[in-house]
Protein backbone atom coordinates (compact mmCIF):
# COMPACT_ATOMS: atom_id res chain seq x y z
CA UNK A 1 0.00 0.00 0.00
CA UNK A 2 1.48 3.26 -0.73
CA UNK A 3 2.25 5.79 1.63
CA UNK A 4 4.46 8.46 2.82
CA UNK A 5 5.30 6.93 6.05
CA UNK A 6 9.65 7.56 5.16
CA UNK A 7 8.78 10.97 4.20
CA UNK A 8 6.67 11.49 7.53
CA UNK A 9 10.00 9.42 9.26
CA UNK A 10 12.66 11.46 8.10
CA UNK A 11 10.75 14.43 8.71
CA UNK A 12 11.54 14.19 12.13
CA UNK A 13 14.74 12.96 11.58
CA UNK A 14 13.65 9.24 13.01
CA UNK A 15 15.80 6.20 12.01
CA UNK A 16 13.09 3.05 11.45
CA UNK A 17 14.60 1.51 14.78
CA UNK A 18 13.26 4.81 16.19
CA UNK A 19 9.83 4.26 14.79
CA UNK A 20 9.30 0.92 15.29
CA UNK A 21 10.54 1.31 18.79
CA UNK A 22 7.72 4.36 18.76
CA UNK A 23 4.92 2.07 17.54
CA UNK A 24 5.96 -0.98 19.30
CA UNK A 25 6.78 -2.86 16.00
CA UNK A 26 10.29 -4.24 14.84
CA UNK A 27 12.31 -2.28 12.38
CA UNK A 28 12.21 -4.78 9.65
CA UNK A 29 7.99 -4.01 10.12
CA UNK A 30 9.03 -0.36 9.38
CA UNK A 31 10.67 -0.92 6.33
CA UNK A 32 7.98 -3.70 4.78
CA UNK A 33 5.68 -0.91 5.53
CA UNK A 34 7.86 1.75 3.90
CA UNK A 35 8.62 -0.82 1.14
CA UNK A 36 4.99 -1.63 0.33
CA UNK A 37 5.52 -5.19 1.48
CA UNK A 38 3.15 -5.41 4.18
CA UNK A 39 0.00 -3.53 4.26
CA UNK A 40 -0.56 -2.64 8.37
CA UNK A 41 -3.59 -3.97 10.37
CA UNK A 42 -6.19 -1.37 10.96
CA UNK A 43 -4.85 -1.02 14.38
CA UNK A 44 -1.57 -0.45 13.47
CA UNK A 45 -2.63 1.86 10.55
CA UNK A 46 -4.22 4.22 13.51
CA UNK A 47 -1.04 4.17 15.88
CA UNK A 48 0.81 5.49 12.84
CA UNK A 49 -1.49 8.58 12.85
CA UNK A 50 -1.59 9.21 15.71
CA UNK A 51 2.00 8.84 16.09
CA UNK A 52 2.40 11.55 13.34
CA UNK A 53 -1.25 13.31 14.21
CA UNK A 54 -2.46 12.66 10.93
CA UNK A 55 -5.66 11.18 9.06
CA UNK A 56 -4.85 7.91 7.79
CA UNK A 57 -5.89 8.64 4.56
CA UNK A 58 -3.15 11.04 4.54
CA UNK A 59 -0.49 8.72 5.27
CA UNK A 60 -1.90 5.76 3.22
CA UNK A 61 -3.36 6.12 -0.27
CA UNK A 62 -6.88 4.29 -0.31
CA UNK A 63 -6.27 1.66 -3.12
CA UNK A 64 -10.07 1.32 -3.61
CA UNK A 65 -10.77 4.89 -4.07
CA UNK B 1 27.46 -10.45 22.25
CA UNK B 2 26.72 -7.45 19.71
CA UNK B 3 23.99 -9.51 17.69
CA UNK B 4 22.13 -10.72 21.54
CA UNK B 5 22.07 -6.80 21.94
CA UNK B 6 20.13 -6.19 18.82
CA UNK B 7 17.45 -8.61 19.52
CA UNK B 8 13.77 -8.09 20.80
CA UNK B 9 12.55 -9.79 23.91
CA UNK B 10 10.80 -12.13 22.01
CA UNK B 11 13.56 -12.83 20.01
CA UNK B 12 16.18 -13.94 23.11
CA UNK B 13 13.34 -15.50 24.36
CA UNK B 14 12.73 -18.34 21.44
CA UNK B 15 17.01 -18.56 20.99
CA UNK B 16 16.70 -19.73 24.89
CA UNK B 17 13.97 -21.78 24.12
CA UNK B 18 14.80 -23.36 20.86
CA UNK B 19 18.42 -24.08 22.93
CA UNK B 20 16.79 -25.80 25.31
CA UNK B 21 15.03 -27.84 23.36
CA UNK B 22 17.84 -28.88 21.45
CA UNK B 23 20.41 -29.64 24.20
CA UNK B 24 17.48 -32.03 25.43
CA UNK B 25 17.18 -33.49 21.65
CA UNK B 26 21.28 -33.65 21.31
CA UNK B 27 21.55 -35.40 25.03
CA UNK B 28 19.09 -38.32 24.40
CA UNK B 29 20.50 -38.96 20.48
CA UNK B 30 24.14 -38.86 22.03
CA UNK B 31 22.92 -41.21 25.14
CA UNK B 32 21.17 -43.41 22.66
CA UNK B 33 23.95 -43.55 19.93
CA UNK B 34 26.51 -44.50 22.72
CA UNK B 35 24.83 -47.13 23.97
CA UNK B 36 22.99 -46.00 27.00
CA UNK B 37 19.67 -47.24 25.74
CA UNK B 38 20.77 -50.85 24.48
CA UNK B 39 18.76 -52.67 26.79
CA UNK B 40 15.31 -51.50 25.52
CA UNK B 41 16.37 -51.00 21.81
CA UNK B 42 14.06 -53.49 20.04
CA UNK B 43 11.59 -53.53 22.91
CA UNK B 44 8.21 -51.69 24.00
CA UNK B 45 10.48 -49.44 26.64
CA UNK B 46 12.06 -48.72 23.13
CA UNK B 47 8.79 -47.01 21.72
CA UNK B 48 9.12 -44.63 25.00
CA UNK B 49 12.37 -43.82 24.41
CA UNK B 50 11.49 -42.69 20.67
CA UNK B 51 8.48 -40.72 22.34
CA UNK B 52 11.29 -38.76 24.61
CA UNK B 53 13.51 -37.79 22.00
CA UNK B 54 10.86 -36.59 19.64
CA UNK B 55 9.53 -34.53 23.17
CA UNK B 56 11.98 -31.77 22.29
CA UNK B 57 11.07 -31.43 18.82
CA UNK B 58 7.60 -30.44 20.16
CA UNK B 59 9.07 -28.08 22.41
CA UNK B 60 10.90 -26.75 19.73
CA UNK B 61 7.31 -26.01 17.07
CA UNK B 62 5.95 -24.65 20.25
CA UNK B 63 8.78 -22.19 20.89
CA UNK B 64 8.88 -21.15 17.09
CA UNK B 65 4.74 -20.23 17.52
CA UNK B 66 5.03 -18.56 20.62
CA UNK B 67 7.62 -16.49 18.32
CA UNK B 68 5.30 -16.10 16.10
CA UNK B 69 3.04 -14.78 18.43
CA UNK B 70 5.18 -13.02 20.76
CA UNK B 71 6.24 -10.55 17.45
CA UNK B 72 4.22 -7.89 15.69
CA UNK B 73 2.32 -8.55 12.48
CA UNK B 74 4.83 -8.11 10.23
CA UNK B 75 7.29 -10.66 11.50
CA UNK B 76 4.22 -13.25 12.43
CA UNK B 77 2.85 -12.95 8.69
CA UNK B 78 6.11 -13.59 7.53
CA UNK B 79 6.83 -16.51 9.63
CA UNK B 80 3.68 -17.99 9.23
CA UNK B 81 3.96 -18.14 5.32
CA UNK B 82 7.33 -19.60 5.68
CA UNK B 83 6.46 -21.94 8.12
CA UNK B 84 3.22 -23.19 6.04
CA UNK B 85 5.19 -23.41 2.77
CA UNK B 86 7.92 -25.49 4.24
CA UNK B 87 5.77 -27.58 6.25
CA UNK B 88 3.43 -27.98 3.14
CA UNK B 89 6.76 -28.86 0.81
CA UNK B 90 7.89 -31.51 3.56
CA UNK B 91 4.76 -33.01 3.46
CA UNK B 92 4.94 -33.79 -0.41
CA UNK B 93 8.12 -34.61 -0.46
CA UNK B 94 7.82 -37.00 2.12
CA UNK B 95 4.53 -38.59 0.83
CA UNK B 96 6.08 -38.68 -2.25
CA UNK B 97 9.38 -40.56 -1.12
CA UNK B 98 6.95 -43.14 0.89
CA UNK B 99 5.10 -43.63 -2.09
CA UNK B 100 8.54 -44.36 -4.09
CA UNK B 101 9.31 -46.49 -1.24
CA UNK B 102 5.85 -48.39 -1.37
CA UNK B 103 5.71 -48.78 -5.08
CA UNK B 104 9.27 -48.52 -5.83
CA UNK B 105 12.22 -49.68 -4.74
CA UNK B 106 13.64 -46.27 -3.56
CA UNK B 107 15.68 -47.07 -0.56
CA UNK B 108 13.88 -46.57 3.39
CA UNK B 109 13.90 -43.06 4.73
CA UNK B 110 13.30 -42.93 8.00
CA UNK B 111 10.61 -40.70 9.51
CA UNK B 112 12.22 -38.61 11.67
CA UNK B 113 14.24 -36.83 8.62
CA UNK B 114 10.95 -35.10 8.26
CA UNK B 115 12.02 -32.63 11.10
CA UNK B 116 15.64 -31.61 9.48
CA UNK B 117 14.06 -31.42 5.84
CA UNK B 118 11.37 -29.05 7.56
CA UNK B 119 13.86 -27.05 8.62
CA UNK B 120 15.85 -27.19 5.66
CA UNK B 121 13.13 -26.21 3.56
CA UNK B 122 12.82 -23.31 5.62
CA UNK B 123 16.20 -21.84 5.24
CA UNK B 124 15.74 -22.09 1.42
CA UNK B 125 12.01 -21.08 1.52
CA UNK B 126 12.98 -17.99 3.27
CA UNK B 127 14.58 -15.73 1.29
CA UNK B 128 12.36 -16.12 -1.08
CA UNK B 129 9.64 -14.64 1.44
CA UNK B 130 9.76 -11.09 1.88
CA UNK B 131 6.35 -9.77 1.98
CA UNK B 132 3.72 -10.30 4.34
CA UNK B 133 0.79 -10.30 1.23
Amino acid sequence: MKNTLRNLRTGRGWTQEQLGQALGVSRQAVNALETEKHDPSLDLAYRIAALFARPVEEIFENPHG
Amino acid sequence: MAFWNTMDPAQKRYVIRTNLFMLGYVAVNIAAIAGAFDPIVGSRAGIVLGLAVAAPIAGQLWATLALMNESDEFVRMLNAKRFILASGLAMTLFSAWGFAESYGDAPHAPGWLIYPLFWGLFGLVSPFLKSSR
